[in-house]
């Protein structure tokens, strides 16, 4: 009875939590400052991000997946029927911005340290996936940079920002302005041995490659995509290995490279292996959400032998109907969901960079200067399909590398940016279940008002003069 | 009053002379009530003494005592009679029943009587409870009281209750009382982790049994509750358990038994397998049609889609024509081991059984001068109408009361409890919810096994997302285990006879067991299985030291009352997590291949100062104050102190001069208060800026930050205001109180809402305020008042007006009521606090079954596409604003009570009922939508009320096959009125006579027959209009008509 009245009342009133800390204080040493990088890696890896929902929507919208019916799970990407109030996947907003927020806290807290220690790698990271952050946000949000620049993009913040402020956006060329400054800023800092599940000097070259490629600036492109390729630690898998590097962690091809760790950021029945695979197969919540359009599998079918065949399973819902090999197990370790390598086959690592990207960004934008370099570039890759005569100054062609990423790249998060940057019509495979879509036409191209997301409306109520900044056409 | 002073003097003449011929005798007597029945344990007091005894269950009593004292009888239920001991030796009474102004009761620190008290008071006594044999006394209490909302969020057995007081006095922090028990505030959290897991939320006051409560007392205004502070401003509610009365052991057995073998209501009772495979025909032609098919491709395209999507469980579809409304020919495949044709699966009943409760009680209690026991021991079982629902708690008690010497005074409440509850999701889930889907997804075609192979299906049954259940609930199990232990020690020290100490220490420890498993079959269970242990530790410390002083000055009449209470809270968690199991038969974490971990604390202290003085000049008028000064862990350094503080006074006018000659008026007395009291964070930490340490990356901790704060964060604080005027006429045969309030909630804690580009979608800030009013009327009286009938009656009304006064810059905020987003609501200036938000639906346009919306813009009210009615309006939902389209506030809610008693038999009534006031019902959209869904089931009534061409005064819109979402936007095609009057119990008893109770060698013997929900009124049609806090109804289970038998005796 007497506890309250022997200790002094602050003390007694003062009860800190136990799983958390005071923010002002939590990174006071380069190991603080490693154990908020993780969180920032680990954020990346969320359901709404690189975990799934990314990953998706990059496919979904791309013309290279289909699906039987409506209403599950995401198929609203599919249908492009988003309206600011409803199917709009907001998370995506949402939840980028608060990892740009970590990544902003990180690199004040680091300015802000006063003791000893070298933080370059830590800011050298934490300022490459700003600019992933953003380079993804803004294409999401913003029109192409290549078909309209000076539209509105998305919030520029690079500090915390006060709880009632009202950020508005930039221009879709400030943001990659910013993009660039970021990456540039960060490049000096990183070191270049490879790094597992981190950011290391040749993730950030290549995500310039990415940038400028997305930003037709094909010279810039083509040095970083070299660099990488000529002076970094990785290598293509042989044909013989394709298939297996599915089953394998941070194989020679991984530039940047997530780790999902079961009990930890293993999304289970939500995960992309459940996303992509046929209806039902070891596990009853998998529904056969996104399978290869008949165009893809066209692509692919050019050869028989094509090594990406590997990676590829039926997807048939009814044993009666005929075989569509358009099931992907790029995220389940092979077709026998074996993982790679982990307890359970749904907490496969993310894949965010590799190799192959960078010889078929070498080509595209070699392209444009030196057709014959291009073509050594692409068949680099082209060579997976080993019975495809390879391609040669005379030959290529921008839709040539571009059915090539699409066979490489399948459900990696690539297609649908790649088909707006360029300006190519995207065509969907509805008739393959009579889909009734009515938000879109059965082909789209970059002058669809839907091809960004609309500004969620929680996003507009909360900071109204944002309200007359929507995306055309919602 | 005359007689009462003449009393006195006498009393005062005879004290002064007493010492000198006072002589002891022995008075004995029996007390009788107006019936001639015995009442036992009254007390009688020797008045100006502390000696006193208790009359026995023949009603006898003996007491020593001298002529011209004054024994002073006293007993619960009756009003205190006053009698002079003059030349005879025995002294009979006849107690009268009603309502006893001077009847005790227990309110904040302390005890008062209705003629004293000066705060807003509502006491319910133990046998008001009993009526109603509810496994939760929180349930028992609805109806019961004016201003208290008592609402549950879901038909399961031992799920959460609700209970508003006075409307809604907060938007973010608890809307909830605080409870205390035996004078130590209590948690009232759901306890455990399984609703993170599953929704089912573990009322941990459901641990109490409400047989061992002797009265409960319901504060709500700022003269009764403001003495407790920082957490009083949404009233509080006092529970008050047994104690022994002084007299030989009595011994009492109670044993019930029930059944639940229905749903008190129908609940969007579905459609036949035919009408709703009918329905899904005209989705799918007009899907064809709409796109520019012929009639011909329609059926056609229709006829596959059934096939295609319903062929895979042994049926063939056709159809004789190749109209929009053909009735389908459905016929078995014969193509596998089982033939179907002509068949159903009847899931309707498949999940649910004639649900059985049953409790059995036993207590002993008595006492002598020095020692008062009252111990028990209960056992209760209820099982819900699902069979993953259950609910049992054992719990025992032991409350001593120990006098030593003259001074000292040594009480001691022990309460040891464990419960089980089992629970199941009943959000809105395709999977897990077998309500939902009996009535939405799961199709007669659909059966539990596989046509083709006759084996069990196991996957999901196509486009609805059902699970075949009967397999799966083999697949996994749920329990929610909680063992409490509270022990309140009580140390009373009279140290003069006006002044007295007392010190109440408590400790609770409350221990959660959750556990979860899912087989590797089970569809939650990833292919793996996957088992969950945590335990949640919760310790509550409550010491409290009051000093309270009584001094009279002639007929200046002082209480004064001082202390100091320190609370501390901590919870300590710990998760344990297997996946990967073996064998079937071991649900444990240690066989599992891979296992997962997590263990920390939180909590929060208070610590507070307290003192109330009290005041009345010859009963006639009083004036209390009290105040008291909070610190709580909740709040940073700067603003972690605030006070609170009442005052009120009271006129009963009854005892003036002029009074004495109105007959009819037996009492008379207004009373009225002003205070403040508060509420504090919902959070412990919410002013601390926080990085947080759950985001493990590649086995490595990881860190991020969690929210913004306010440093400045505070207490939202509710100004009260109160006046009521009592009265009691014709000897208190009608009885009642007509009050006002007026409750303004400031510094309303307010979730902002701030851009996303923040990190965060939202920032606590103290901003907000909130206005309820009102008007509470109680009204009772006995109707019958003979020797073998007795009749009485009570009602109960609430009028409150509840409003948003002030918002964050005047900003509206859009709100959903729970996790399914059921209903949207709007906080606006001046608008109600259960504002429904959403398009104004303007029903079916008749000639072409399309929904109509009025536009609302309001810039324009013209604007649309057509004018309806004078207003703009429109097909399109996309082109409608959204408005405020009702309020779930009634005009007017309460309950209704009467008791019949004729000779042994008793019947009680205990109706509930709701005048005005809309609900939202948010399964509409999912049983009576206009073909958005593809694969599911309708109800009945979407199907008759359907447009068609041959209905064209169908009330809901055409069905079409273009994804109409009209009926998903929050609209007011959802609202009904919520008008509804319920018996909720009825209780029939039957006391056997002394004649055979003799025989039997017992003192009382009674059987008694309650049923539960036995009867609704309603508006509204489709289901169970008795909706949760926020007027809503969704997937939760409904509510069941319950029938118990019991027999109750003592000796």
């Amino acid at each position: 009875m007497s506890f309250g009245l022997v200790s002094c009342d602050d003390d007694f009133l003062d009860v800190p939590p136990t799983n958390s800390g005071e923010s002002s204080t939590a990174v006071e040493s380069v190991a603080d400052a490693q154990v908020v990088l993780n969180g920032i890696m680990r954020g990346l890896t969320d359901i709404t991000y690189y975990g799934r929902n990314f990953m998706v929507y990059a496919e979904a919208k791309g013309g290279e997946v289909t699906t039987r019916t409506l209403g599950r799970g995401l198929s609203d990407m599919y249908t492009f029927n988003s309206t600011p109030t409803s199917n709009n996947f907001e998370s995506f907003w949402n939840d980028m911005y608060n990892r740009i927020l970590q990544t902003n806290y990180l690199i004040e807290s680091i300015e802000n340290v006063t003791g000893e220690g070298n933080y370059d790698n830590v800011k050298g990271q934490a300022l490459t996936v700003r600019a992933l952050l953003y380079f993804d946000l803004v294409r999401i949000y913003g029109k192409p940079y290549t078909y309209d620049k000076t539209s509105y993009g998305i919030p520029n913040v690079l500090t915390p920002i006060d709880a009632l402020s009202n950020p508005l956006r930039a221009s879709v060329e400030e943001n990659y302005q910013q993009i660039i400054i970021d990456l540039k800023a960060a490049e000096e800092l990183l070191p270049k041995a490879k790094s597992d599940g981190y950011v290391n000097y040749y993730a950030n070259k290549a995500l310039q490659a990415r940038v400028y490629l997305t930003m037709a600036n094909y010279p810039e492109a083509l040095a970083a995509a070299e660099e990488v390729i000529n002076t970094g630690p990785y290598q293509l898998y042989s044909n013989s290995a394709w298939v297996g590097s599915w089953a394998s962690q941070f194989g020679s091809e991984s530039i940047f490279e997530l780790g999902i760790i079961p009990n930890e950021n293993d999304h289970g029945n939500g995960s992309l292996s459940i996303y992509f695979r046929k209806q039902y197969y070891g596990s009853s919540s998998a529904n056969g959400q996104y399978f290869a359009s008949d165009y893809y599998l066209d692509k692919l079918e050019q050869d028989a032998e094509d090594v990406r065949w590997g990676i590829m399973g039926d997807d048939r819902e009814f044993a009666s109907e005929d075989i569509h090999m358009g099931a992907s197990y790029k995220y389940s370790g092979d077709l026998a969901l074996s993982g790679d390598g982990k307890s359970t086959a749904t907490a496969v690592n993310i894949k965010v960079i590799r190799l192959s990207e960078m010889y078929l960004i070498a080509a595209e934008a070699a392209f444009h200067s030196d057709k014959e370099l291009a073509a050594t570039y692409l068949n680099k890759i082209r060579q997976r399909s080993p019975n495809l005569a390879p391609a040669t100054a005379g030959t290529i062609s921008i839709d040539m590398i571009l059915d090539e990423k699409s066979k490489e790249l399948f459900t990696e998060g690539q297609r649908y940016f790649d088909m707006l940057r360029l300006g190519k019509p995207i065509t969907f495979n509805d008739d393959f279940n009579d889909l009734p879509i009515t938000a879109r036409t059965k082909t789209i191209d970059v002058t669809f008002d839907k091809i960004v997301l609309p500004i969620p409306k929680n996003e507009i109520n909360a900071n109204p003069p944002l309200g007359a900044q929507q995306n055309p056409g919602y | 009053m005359r007689v009462k002073k003449l009393g006195i003097l006498t009393f005062l003449l005879l004290f002064l002379v007493q010492t000198g011929f006072a002589q002891e005798k022995i008075v004995s007597g029996t007390i009788v009530d107006n019936n001639n029945i015995p009442v036992a344990g009254a007390n009688i007091i020797i008045q100006g003494t502390s000696r006193g005894t208790t009359s026995d269950f023949d009603g006898h009593y003996t007491i020593n005592a001298t002529e011209g004292q004054t024994l002073v009888f006293t007993s619960m239920g009756f009003n205190e009679q006053r009698i002079t001991v003059k030349s005879s030796n025995t002294i009979d009474v006849t107690l009268v029943e009603g309502l006893a102004l001077d009847e005790v009761f227990v309110v904040a620190y302390g005890t008062a009587t209705k003629e004293s008290y000066t705060g807003a008071a509502d006491v319910i006594k133990a046998k008001d409870l009993e009526l109603s044999q509810n496994a939760s006394f929180q349930d028992a209490l609805v109806g019961r009281a004016p201003g208290v909302q008592v609402t549950k969020g879901s038909g399961q057995v031992g799920s959460a209750t609700s209970i508003q007081i006075r409307g809604i006095g907060s938007i973010n922090a608890s809307t909830e009382p605080l409870y205390v028990i035996d004078g130590v505030p209590v948690s009232s959290n759901s306890s455990g982790q399984l609703q993170d897991y599953i929704y089912s939320s573990n009322n941990v006051l459901n641990s109490l049994n409400p047989e061992d409560i002797e009265s409960i007392s319901v504060l709500k205004d700022a003269a009764a509750s403001s003495l407790y502070g920082s957490r009083a401003a949404n009233g509080v509610v006092l529970i008050t358990t047994k104690k022994g009365k002084t007299g030989e052991p009595k011994i009492t057995l109670k044993s019930s038994f029930g059944f639940s073998p229905d749903w008190a209501t129908d609940n969007w009772e579905p459609a036949s397998t035919e009408d709703n495979l009918d329905y899904l025909y005209r989705v799918y032609y007009d899907a064809e049609l709409s796109g520019g098919g012929t009639a011909v491709e329609s059926n056609g395209y229709a006829l596959r889609s059934l096939n295609n999507r319903f062929g895979k469980y042994g049926y063939i579809f056709s159809t004789d024509g190749t109209g929009p409304g053909e009735n389908l020919n459905i016929a078995g495949k014969t193509d596998g081991v089982l033939n179907r044709d002509g068949q159903f699966y009847n899931w309707k009943d498949e999940f649910f059984r004639n649900a059985i409760n049953l409790t059995n009680d036993v207590s002993v209690s008595g006492g002598t001068e020095k020692t008062n026991y009252f111990s028990s021991f209960s056992y209760t079982r209820n099982d819900g109408r699902v069979k993953e629902n259950s609910y049992d708690r054992f719990s025992g008690r032991v409350n001593v009361i120990q006098k030593i010497g003259n001074h000292i005074e040594f009480g001691s409440n022990v309460n040891v409890s464990g419960s089980t509850l089992t629970g199941f999701n009943d959000t809105n889930n395709a999977g897990a919810n077998y309500f939902q889907a009996v009535r939405s997804r799961l199709f007669g075609v659909y059966w539990p096994t596989d046509y083709k192979t006759g084996e069990v299906y196991t996957g999901r049954y196509g486009n609805s997302f059902a699970y075949n259940n009967l397999f799966h609930d083999n697949e996994w199990e749920n329990s929610s285990k909680v063992f409490q232990t509270r022990v309140i020690e009580t140390v009373k020290v009279n140290i003069l006879p006006e002044l007295v100490a007392q010190t109440i220490f408590s400790y609770d420890n409350t221990e959660t067991k959750d556990h979860l498993y899912y087989s590797r079959l089970h569809y939650n269970g990833k292919g793996m299985g996957e088992v969950t242990e945590m335990s949640t530790n919760e310790k509550r410390a409550v010491s409290s030291t009051t000093l309270t002083y009584d001094l009279s000055l002639g007929l200046h009449n002082f209480n004064a009352l001082a202390g100091f209470e320190t609370e501390r809270n901590r919870t300590s968690f710990q998760r344990s997590k297997g996946t990967d199991l073996p064998a079937s038969g071991l649900h444990t974490v240690s066989t599992a291949g891979d296992t997962d971990a997590s263990a920390y604390s939180w909590g929060n202290s208070m610590m507070s100062y307290l003192s109330r003085l009290e005041y009345n000049y010859n009963k006639k008028y009083y004036l209390a104050g009290s105040l008291r000064r909070d610190g709580s862990s909740k709040l940073g350094p700067d603003t972690r102190w605030g006070n609170f503080w009442s005052v009120s006074g009271a006129w009963s006018i009854d005892r003036e001069p002029f009074m004495e000659n109105v007959d009819i008026i037996n009492s008379l007395r207004i009373r009225a208060s002003y205070g403040i009291n508060g509420t504090l964070p919902p959070s412990n930490y919410g002013w601390r800026s926080l990085i947080g340490y759950s985001s493990k990356y590649m086995s490595l901790p990881g860190a991020g930050l969690t929210n913004i704060s306010d440093p400045n964060l505070s207490w939202e604080t509710n100004h009260i205001s109160d006046v009521a005027l009592e009265f009691g006429l014709l000897k208190n045969r009608l009885y009642g109180t007509i009050e006002y309030f007026n409750r303004d909630s400031n510094d309303l804690l307010q979730s902002v809402p701030i851009s996303r580009v923040t990190g965060f979608s939202s920032t606590l800030r103290n901003i907000g305020s909130i206005n309820n009013k009102g008007i509470e009327l109680q009204l009772g009286g006995k109707i019958i008042d003979t020797k073998d009938l007795v009749w009485s009656a009570n009602v109960n009304a609430s009028f409150v007006k509840s409003k948003v006064t002030k918002l964050s810059e005047g900003a509206d905020i859009i709100w959903y009521d729970n996790v399914d987003r059921r209903a949207q609501y709007i906080y606006k200036e001046g608008e109600s606090t259960l504002a429904f938000y959403g398009l104004e639906y303007a029903g079916v346009d008749r000639t072409n079954g399309v929904n109509i919306f009025y536009v609302n813009d309001p810039n324009d009210p013209n604007a649309g596409d057509f004018q309806l009615n004078g207003r703009g309006a429109t097909y399109d939902f996309n082109k409608a604003k959204e408005t405020i389209i009702g309020e779930a506030f009634p005009d007017v809610q309460g309950g209704l009570n009467t008791q019949v008693a004729y000779k042994g038999v008793s019947l009680g009534l205990n109706f509930i009922y709701k005048i005005g006031g809309y609900l939202y019902d948010s399964v509409d959209q999912h049983v009576a939508d206009d073909g958005l869904y593809w694969e599911r089931m309708r109800s009945q009534y979407a199907v008759d009320n359907m447009w068609t061409e041959e209905n064209p005064n169908g009330s809901l819109p055409k069905v079409r096959g273009t994804d109409e979402e009209g009926v998903t936007q929050f609209s007011s095609r959802h609202l009904y009125d919520a008008t509804f009057l319920r018996l909720k119990n009825i209780n029939l008893g039957y006391d056997f006579p002394s004649s055979v109770t003799e025989r039997m060698k017992l003192s009382t013997l009674r059987v008694f027959a309650v049923g539960t929900n036995l009867f609704t009124s309603s508006k509204y049609k489709y289901a169970d209009p008795e909706v949760n806090q926020f007027a809503t109804k969704g997937w939760e289970l409904p509510f069941t008509k319950n029938y118990t038998f019991g027999i109750e005796l003592s000796f």
